[in-house]
């Protein structure tokens, strides 16, 4: 009974949050926000241009808030973040450490695409930004789907074929024999994490390709390179952010060691929520 | 299986989306500016002036990606000026210049920009340009219409600027109409994400219901 009520309590946490991230004032607001701190770093990157010296805290101040606010418009990884914290038994240090690395990886990703396929390819801008826009953020979406489906398929392995206990519990007598509900939690391994991580990060959103390539040709490089990497971290704050609530609003509707078919379950939706999330970013779902 | 299965299922839904660029796309350039009229006669519309004003990030950008930079001062060069007019006027054949001219809901052609000018404007790029009617119409008790979108939303577009009525304007008055999203109406939000990927048949003309408007009216 009461595991049917806390799974009941999880779908309708995971719904909330699946809808609540949708609404359009969120999105209205934040574009906003973004509109008026990509004023501040461009008011910033004119003054770093005349040689002001207060002109680099300015910056990066500026990047920061941006990086936060970018983030609460579409993609950055958080249905994903969101959905493994509700959906898996991952701990809360691995999640959040998952969060902070995938931004980062993302702000060093977009600095190599950019000063990388200048100075070795080359490229355009808005090669670059095509790159970016229309061919790195379907592989996203895709490869974050696929994460989805992946959750969706070792849930229901684990309800219909449930695991042989891996071990001897004959001398004790305290539980009964059964798969470990912890076994069913994903991103035990490296492989999971780095997956995770590849599947934000290989998409980097367009203020962080607009950064370099501005900082590229007004020759302020390093000064470009250090704002990437701090709108890194504000996205990092965000996505973190999702994390840490996804995780409490977990232990909040039932403890790890609840059934294998409440985990499993669980993971089949956090799935499917991951799934449809990055597959009406693609445009095959609403 | 399964996974050669998925990875192929992966590949062949990755080059269908880059084929028709079907990406999901948001705003990422902020466009304001408007339109003006060029009348003549009893009430011939004969040319439309346009103005953009790219946002301060935005204006970082395009000038980077015609290679070039602002200088100490924050403006350009002198001949980085002739450099971007001759970059900005070179339109690619197939673009329409973000400026839908309809009258009486009829779609008319535009010629190609002619006296292209460009300023900074507090760090924000300005440029300024005539659009010709290939054929100049009479719009005498009718009801020209200017939409002012972008078909695939990279750039946001917005009216900003109070139409001009230039030339013998007896009986004519221009009014804007600004798109106001109604923040819970569910299928328009789903229209709006589609913005983006106005190719799909259909949602051919999505883009013209939500764009910023200007109608003119004579007579």
């Amino acid at each position: 009974m009461r595991i049917t009520r806390a799974f009941l309590l999880l779908v309708a946490v995971a719904l909330a949050i699946y809808l609540s991230m949708d609404i359009n004032a969120i999105a209205l607001w934040a574009a906003e926000q973004q509109r008026s701190f990509q004023n501040q770093m461009a008011g910033a990157v004119r003054l770093l241009k005349a040689g002001d010296p207060g002109a680099y805290s300015a910056l990066l101040g500026a990047t920061l808030a941006y990086g936060f606010v970018h983030a609460l418009g579409p993609g950055h990884g958080k249905y994903l973040i969101g959905g493994v914290g509700l959906g898996t038994s991952v701990p809360a240090v691995r999640l959040l450490g998952i969060a902070m690395i995938s931004s980062l990886a993302q702000a060093l990703w977009a600095i190599l695409l950019v000063f990388g396929g200048f100075a070795l390819l080359q490229a355009t801008a808005s090669q670059v930004t095509f790159l970016a826009e229309s061919v790195l953020a379907p592989v996203s979406y895709l490869a974050i789907a696929s994460v989805g489906l992946i959750l969706i398929w070792r849930g229901l392995h684990a309800i219909v074929q449930p695991k042989a206990p891996a071990h001897s519990h004959s001398e004790c007598s305290c539980h009964a024999h059964g798969p470990d509900p912890s076994e069913v939690a994903a991103v035990q391994s490296v492989r999971d994490v780095v997956v995770l991580v590849a599947s934000i990060a290989v998409r980097p959103c367009t203020g962080a390709v607009f950064m370099p390539v501005i900082a590229w040709q007004m020759d302020i490089k390093l000064a470009g390179a250090v704002a990437v990497i701090v709108m890194g971290l504000g996205t990092a704050a965000l996505t973190s952010l999702v994390a840490v609530s996804s995780i409490a609003a977990r232990s909040a509707v039932g403890p790890i060691r609840a059934g294998l078919f409440y985990l499993s379950s669980a993971q089949v939706i956090a799935g499917a929520v991951i799934l449809l999330s990055s597959l009406s970013l693609l445009g095959f779902a609403t | 299986m399964i996974v050669t299965a998925m990875i192929r299922f992966f590949v062949a839904c990755l080059a269908g989306i880059v084929l028709t660029k079907q990406a999901e796309a948001h705003p990422h350039i902020f466009v304001d500016g408007g339109v003006s009229f060029q009348l003549s006669g009893a009430a011939q519309l004969d040319a439309l002036n346009v103005t953009w004003r790219y946002d301060a990030f935005g204006t970082l950008y395009l000038l980077s990606t015609y290679g070039l930079s602002l200088n100490t001062e924050g403006d350009l060069d002198k001949e980085d000026w002739q450099e971007l007019i001759r970059r900005r006027s070179d339109w690619p054949a197939n673009f329409r210049g973000s400026t839908h001219l309809t009258v009486n809901g009829a779609p008319v052609a535009l010629d190609r920009p002619t006296d292209f000018e460009a300023r900074l404007v507090d760090g924000r790029l300005e440029v300024t340009f005539v659009r010709p009617l290939k054929t100049p119409v009479d719009i005498q008790g009718a009801e020209a219409e200017v939409a002012f979108y972008e078909a695939t939303y990279f750039y946001a577009f917005s009216v900003t600027d109070t139409p001009q009525l230039i030339g013998d304007t007896v009986d004519c008055a221009a009014e804007v109409a600004l798109f106001t999203p109604a923040a819970k109406d569910a299928e328009l939000l789903v229209t709006l994400a589609k913005l983006g990927r106005e190719e799909t048949s259909g949602l051919r003309n999505v883009g013209s219901n939500f764009a910023d408007r200007i109608v003119l009216t004579c007579g």
